[in-house]
């Protein structure tokens, strides 16, 4: 069943020792997963477009997208496994293994709940904007940022910078809490509730991805520090 | 005797060590001659100087190639568009201030070797690289780059049009260099937006104009009358010109807004357009020959795909010599290359082929750009037979062409314009998704 993938297998014939060959699958792995993030990145950005600036096109290539996302994940996600079966790493290099095996669904779920986003932006597309898109939209710049600031400290392989997100998150939590107010206890509402129904449901999306993002970030203290909290 | 045998040895010694000495000289001229690349190479000279002199030698020839190498690295890092260099693992080895600049990279310093991903998070980038190593050709490639700042500060979003053009090196190392599109972006976008100003300003008084004019007619006599009516008709040109440049901009600004899509015959929609034309084509003699399935079913804008017919068969009977055909095939083609393969894509292409003179070679990557026109023969047609033709959008105007592609373009399709082989005459290609 675990066939070696081919970042693994590119490097078996080569005379390396065990050392360099281990880290260049590493630094292969984690290229892929740099990779991933570039792209969940983009899908996240295309949503967005698509829900606030009502731009149709940019929703097009998300499924594309996503589908790429889901190649990524699966064979990240089987990188590890056998580099982890096959070279025993310790330590540091062991939690980096584990923690992108972790990471990388967090990830996976950020594009899929993009993908969702975009398709909610088509259906929006056919109503009036309602009066806290902008708020809406402020609140998935934030969260976008989130994702940055997670995919960097990733990058650096920063535990400090992967704890602020955490703190990052409050925003996102207090803007989904006043959002939802909003809308949960609208009156007099004309015509029918789907773009309401829509909004409430993007907000309940963009609070989860910023909850990824969070993890994203935990991990990578996680795989500094040694310490799960 | 001892004397003897001590005088014997001695020679023998120093014979042996002579024999050394020349050998060793011999080698060393060797070497020396073998690698040096000067002209005034003299054997003769001291075993010592020799080397001496082949060492200063060299040592001046590695300044050289220092300080030149001195000046190739200040003029990369003066250069007005970004350089950046990675390994074959992807590491960046060295980019310059510029290529720091577009590309925001604030996380590296001179000397660290880190992967470029872990600076620039940016798929489209590392898609090129890792095509130009792959097929060890150089990669043009172009696209929008979004930056997401990290420090906190919300509204610290930019994106930036850049222009990558990669290089494979040795070694699977590849070079890119990075043009800023920017300026260009942003210039094409006020042209645009200012010519689409200009022509809603120009529409509402040219529709007085032509209003009044047309009022006249029955009032006045020849030869008044006469000048009134040319001036209705080049009013409505102008009209219609103008409303052609506001379908365009719309359809550039939000391509599919202003689509309505119905599920629509194909074979129908040409008959129908050819219909149209009828006229023109009895005038000149010229038959309609359609190949390809009775009945092919899309979902499309009926009236926008229409108005791309009229223009396309109008342009090829303008062009068509007397008594000729008019070919056109349509196929319906399975597209397998498709990275999506969960919906399976449907193509319907549409070819149209003329056998007038076809397109000048030097025109053809243009013939699609608004208000282009070719040389002589494809340009504007004269009074005359423009008063004989009944007006149809974009007529001679130098924007049918562009119209089609836009609205093409807003389906989701594709048109390209090229000679066909046989009959000479152009053979313009649409390609549209099924859905």
């Amino acid at each position: 069943m675990l066939t070696p993938p081919p970042a693994v297998l590119a490097y078996r014939g080569s005379r390396r020792t065990d050392h360099t060959y281990f880290q260049r699958c590493l630094r292969s792995i984690e290229r892929d997963v740099l990779r991933m993030g570039a792209l969940v990145e983009e899908s996240f950005r295309r949503a967005h477009q698509c829900l606030f600036a009502r731009d149709l096109q940019a929703a097009e290539r998300i499924p594309a997208l996503d589908n790429q996302i889901d190649q990524y994940y699966r064979r990240i996600e089987l990188d590890c496994a056998t580099l982890i079966a096959q070279q025993a790493p310790v330590a540091q290099d062991l939690r980096l293994l584990s923690a992108f095996m972790q990471l990388v669904r967090d990830l996976e779920r950020i594009g899929d709940y993009a993908e969702d986003l975009s398709e909610m932006g088509i259906k929006l597309f056919a109503y009036k904007p309602h009066d806290c898109m902008a708020e809406i939209e402020a609140m998935s710049f934030h969260a976008q940022m989130m994702l940055a600031t997670s995919l960097v400290a990733l990058a650096d392989l920063d535990g400090a910078m992967g704890l602020t997100v955490k703190s990052l998150d409050d925003t996102v939590d207090d803007a989904y809490d006043r959002l939802y107010e909003i809308l949960a206890y609208q009156r007099d509402i004309k015509g029918v509730v789907e773009p309401i129904l829509l909004l409430g449901l993007a907000i309940r999306h963009l609070e989860r991805m910023a909850d990824h993002a969070t993890n994203i970030g935990q991990r990578v203290a996680y795989i500094v520090t040694g310490q799960r909290n | 005797m001892t004397l003897l045998a001590f005088l014997l040895g001695l020679t023998l010694g120093i014979g042996f060590w002579l024999w050394r000495q020349r050998r060793l000289r011999r080698q060393i001229e060797q070497i020396v001659s073998a690698l040096t690349d000067r002209t005034d190479f003299v054997a003769s000279l001291p075993i010592s100087s020799l080397v001496r002199r082949e060492l200063v030698y060299l040592n001046q020839q590695r300044r050289l190639v220092e300080t030149e190498l001195q000046t190739w690295q200040r003029l990369f890092d003066a250069a007005p568009m970004g350089y950046l260099h990675v390994d074959e693992e992807n590491q960046l080895l060295w980019c310059n201030p510029m290529a720091q600049e577009l590309l925001s990279i604030n996380r590296w310093q001179p000397g660290q070797v880190r992967l470029l991903l872990e600076v620039v998070r940016s798929y489209e980038l590392d898609q090129c690289i890792e095509q130009t190593r792959q097929l060890q050709q150089s990669q043009v490639d172009e696209w929008i780059f979004h930056l997401t700042d990290h420090t906190g500060k919300l509204g610290a979003r930019r994106s930036i049009g850049l222009k990558a053009t990669s290089l494979p090196l040795p070694k699977g190392q590849v070079g890119v260099f990075l043009e800023n599109r920017q300026p260009l972006l942003e210039l094409s976008q006020t042209r645009d937006r200012a010519f689409a100003d200009l022509a809603h300003e120009l529409r509402t008084p040219l529709t007085s104009i032509a209003l009044v004019a047309e009022n006249l007619i029955p009032r006045l006599e020849n030869p008044l009358r006469r000048w009134v009516e040319q001036l209705f008709r080049e009013t409505q040109r102008l009209i219609a010109l103008v409303q052609d440049w506001l379908d365009i901009s719309q359809l550039q600004e939000n391509p599919g807004e202003h689509l309505r899509y119905e599920r629509l015959e194909l074979r129908d929609l040409i008959q129908g357009s050819w219909q149209t034309l009828e006229p023109i084509a009895q005038q000149k003699d010229i038959e309609l020959h359609y190949a390809g399935p009775e009945a092919v079913y899309l979902r499309a804008d009926p009236a926008r795909l229409t108005q791309v017919l009229l223009n396309l068969l109008d342009n090829s009977l303008k062009h068509s010599p007397l008594h000729s055909a008019i070919r056109v095939v349509v196929e319906v083609a399975t597209d397998t290359a498709t990275f999506n393969k969960v919906n399976e894509d449907r193509n319907v292409q549409i070819h149209i082929i003329d056998s007038g003179s076809g397109f000048a070679a030097a025109d053809l990557p243009y013939v699609f750009e608004r208000l282009y026109r070719g040389d002589a023969s494809r340009q504007r047609p004269s009074q005359a037979t423009a008063n004989a033709i009944p007006p149809f959008l974009g007529r001679g105007s130098g924007l049918g062409l562009a119209i089609a592609q836009q609205i093409v373009q807003a389906h989701g399709g594709l048109i390209t314009a090229k000679n066909h082989p046989e009959t000479g005459g152009a053979w313009l290609e649409i390609s549209l998704p099924c859905q």
